[in-house]
C-alpha cells in the first residue's frame, strides 16, 4: 500500500469521514468515549467467541451466531482502522506502527480466510491478537490521566510561585525602604551610601542616625544567611539599634544593649555583624565599636589608607552579656571613612576570583578625593564591572563619610 | 562540600572539605546534628577538624554556632581545630574564636577533649 494510494483513498471517502474520524478517534469527547467503549466490548466478545468456537460439537444456531458476531466485529474494527488511517497525520507511519499493524492483523485474517482456505485455524487464532488493541486503550487512558494531572499541578504550582514571588518582591521593597535615602544635612560633613541588593533576599543594612546631642551615628551591618529569615532579622536589628542609639552616648554600650535585646528575639540562631560609629562633625572625633564586622577603611587626606583597629568583637545575637570596647580615632579635614559589607570584597567574577580588599583599597586610595557620593559610585562601578556576568549572590553595601573642616565648602553630594 | 566522620573512642571528629557557604550550610547542619546524635549514644565530644575547609561564609558560621549550642544543650563538649588562615580570619573577625574553643592541631583538640571536662 503506497501513501499516494492511501491519500487518494482518504480523499475519496471525503469530508464526512474525516469529520467522523475527528469526532470518534482523534479528539476526546463523549462520542469518542462511547466509540472506545464499543471497541472494548467487541474485543472482549471476540476473545470469548474464539474460546467458545474451540469447543467441539456446537449446535448449528450457535455456529450461525458466531459467524454473525464475527462479521459485526470485523466490520466495526475495519471501520475503526479506516478512521485511524484517515485521522493520522502521517498515514504511512501509522500503518506501519505497532498499533497500526495490530489493528490490521486483527481484521486481515477474516478477509484472507474468505478468499483463501476458509477454515484455516491458525489465521482464526490470530483474532486473539485483538487483545493487543487493549494495550493502546490502557496506555492512552493512563497517559491522558497523567498529563491532565500534571497540567493541573503545574498550573497550581505556577500560581503559588507567582504569588510567592510577588510577596517576596513586596518584602524586598519594604526592606529597602527601611534604609535611609539620603544623608542628613550636616555642616562640615558629607555622606553617601548605596546598596545593590542580591538576587536572593539578603540582610545587609546601613543607617544614619541623628543623635540628640547633635552627633551623627553611622551603622554598617550584615545579617548571616539569606532569604526571609535574614530580612526579618535585619528589620529587627535595624529597629532596635536605631531605638537604642538615641539612649546611648557611646557606641560600645549601644552594641552591648542591642546584642542583649537581639539574643532574646532570636529563635533561628541568626546573627548580625555590626560596625557602629558616632561622628562629631564639630571636632572630627570618631568613636566606634565593632561587633564582628569587616573593619572600615580610613583614607587620610594625603591618600594613605588604613583599616580601623579594634575588629574581632563578637557578632550580635550569638550570646548575651558581651561587652564591646569603644575605640576613638581623630579625623583630619579631607579624610574619608569607607564602610562596607563583605558583598563588596566577596563579589566574584566569572573566573571565580573575589574582588578582594586590595582592589577596594586601590579604588579608595585613587579616587577618594572628591565627594562621598562620587567615591561610592566609583567603587560600585568597579565592583560590578569586575563581576561582569557572574550572578550576584550577596548584597553589596557601601557608605562613605567625608569630613570637611567647617570653613571649607561642603562638596556637592 | 564533602564531609567525613572519624571516631576516636568517645570523640567524634567531623572533617568538612571545601567551601561552607549558604548553599552547603543546611546539609552540613544536618550532618552535624546526626554526628551529635551518634549511633544510639551521643559522643562525649564533637570536634570539627577544618584542615580541609577552604572557606566559611557568614551562613557557614551560623552552622558552627548552632552546633555549639546544640552540643551544649546535650552536654557534649565542642571544639574546632586546624583552621586554615582564611577560616581563622573569619573566626577571629566575627569574634567566634572567643566563644568557640579553637585548637591549633587535631592532637591538641583530642587531648583537651579526653582530659577532665
Amino acid at each position: 500500500m503506497s501513501s499516494a494510494l492511501v491519500r487518494r483513498a482518504a480523499r475519496s471517502v471525503g469530508a464526512p469521514v474525516l469529520a467522523l474520524a475527528e469526532l470518534l478517534v482523534k479528539r476526546d469527547g463523549p462520542y469518542a468515549r462511547a466509540f472506545e467503549n464499543l471497541i472494548l466490548a467487541l474485543i472482549a466478545l471476540s476473545v470469548v467467541s474464539v474460546v467458545v468456537e474451540a469447543t467441539s460439537s456446537l449446535p448449528g444456531w450457535a455456529k450461525q451466531a458466531l459467524r454473525i458476531e464475527e462479521i459485526v466485529v470485523v466490520a466495526v474494527f475495519s471501520f475503526e482502522y479506516l478512521l485511524r488511517v484517515v485521522a493520522a497525520e502521517n498515514k504511512l507511519a501509522f500503518i506501519f506502527s505497532f498499533y497500526g499493524l495490530v489493528d490490521l492483523i486483527s481484521v486481515a485474517p477474516f478477509y484472507v480466510a474468505r478468499l483463501d482456505v476458509r477454515y484455516l485455524r491458525v489465521l482464526r487464532l490470530l483474532r486473539l491478537l485483538r487483545v493487543l488493541k487493549l494495550q493502546r486503550r490502557i496506555l492512552e487512558a493512563t497517559v491522558a490521566d497523567r498529563t491532565r494531572e500534571l497540567a493541573d499541578r503545574h498550573a497550581l504550582l505556577q500560581q503559588a510561585q507567582a504569588q510567592l514571588n510577588a510577596e517576596l518582591e513586596v518584602a524586598r521593597a519594604l526592606q529597602i525602604a527601611l534604609l535611609p535615602s539620603a544623608f542628613p544635612a550636616k555642616p562640615g560633613c558629607d555622606g553617601a551610601a548605596r546598596m545593590i541588593p542580591a538576587t536572593t533576599m539578603g540582610g545587609d543594612f546601613y543607617d544614619f542616625i541623628e543623635l540628640p546631642d547633635g552627633r551623627m551615628g553611622l551603622v554598617m551591618a550584615d545579617v548571616s544567611g539569606k532569604g526571609v529569615p535574614a530580612a526579618f532579622f535585619m528589620a529587627v536589628s535595624r529597629t532596635n539599634l536605631r531605638e537604642l542609639a538615641a539612649h546611648h552616648a557611646d557606641p560600645g554600650a549601644c552594641l552591648a544593649r542591642t546584642n542583649d535585646v537581639l539574643c532574646e528575639q532570636n529563635p533561628m540562631d541568626l546573627f548580625v555583624t555590626v560596625f557602629y560609629c558616632i561622628f562629631d562633625a564639630a571636632t572630627g572625633v570618631l568613636r566606634y565599636a565593632n561587633g564582628g564586622h569587616n573593619p572600615p577603611y580610613l583614607r587620610r587626606a594625603g591618600g594613605s589608607v588604613e583599616a580601623l583597629s579594634g575588629a574581632g568583637g563578637l557578632v550580635l545575637g550569638a550570646m548575651p552579656g558581651i561587652e564591646y570596647p569603644n575605640h576613638t580615632v581623630q579625623l583630619q579635614r579631607g579624610d574619608r571613612l569607607v564602610l562596607y559589607t563583605d558583598g563588596v570584597t566577596e563579589a566574584f567574577n566569572p573566573a571565580d576570583e573575589a574582588y578582594g580588599v586590595e582592589r577596594l583599597i586601590a579604588e579608595v586610595q585613587e579616587h577618594g578625593d572628591g565627594a562621598a557620593a562620587a567615591l561610592v559610585e566609583r567603587i560600585c562601578t568597579s565592583v560590578t564591572a569586575f563581576s561582569g556576568t557572574a550572578p550576584q549572590s550577596d548584597d553589596i553595601t557601601l557608605t562613605v563619610l567625608a569630613w570637611h573642616a567647617p570653613q571649607a565648602p561642603a562638596a556637592g553630594r | 562540600m564533602k564531609v567525613r566522620l572519624e571516631t576516636f573512642g568517645p570523640t567524634t571528629l567531623v572533617l568538612p572539605q571545601g567551601r561552607l557557604d549558604f548553599a552547603s550550610a543546611d546539609r552540613f547542619q544536618m550532618q552535624l546534628e546526626q554526628a551529635l546524635a551518634g549511633a544510639g549514644t551521643a559522643p562525649a565530644a564533637l570536634i570539627i577538624d577544618c584542615v580541609d575547609l577552604d572557606y566559611v561564609s557568614s551562613a557557614g558560621l551560623r552552622v558552627f554556632l548552632r552546633a555549639a549550642r546544640a552540643a551544649e544543650r546535650v552536654g557534649v563538649s565542642f571544639a574546632v581545630c586546624t583552621l586554615k588562615p582564611a577560616v581563622r580570619d573569619v573566626f577571629d573577625l566575627s569574634g567566634f574564636s572567643r566563644i568557640i574553643a579553637v585548637h591549633a592541631s587535631r592532637a591538641m583538640a583530642l587531648q583537651t577533649a579526653a582530659g577532665p571536662a
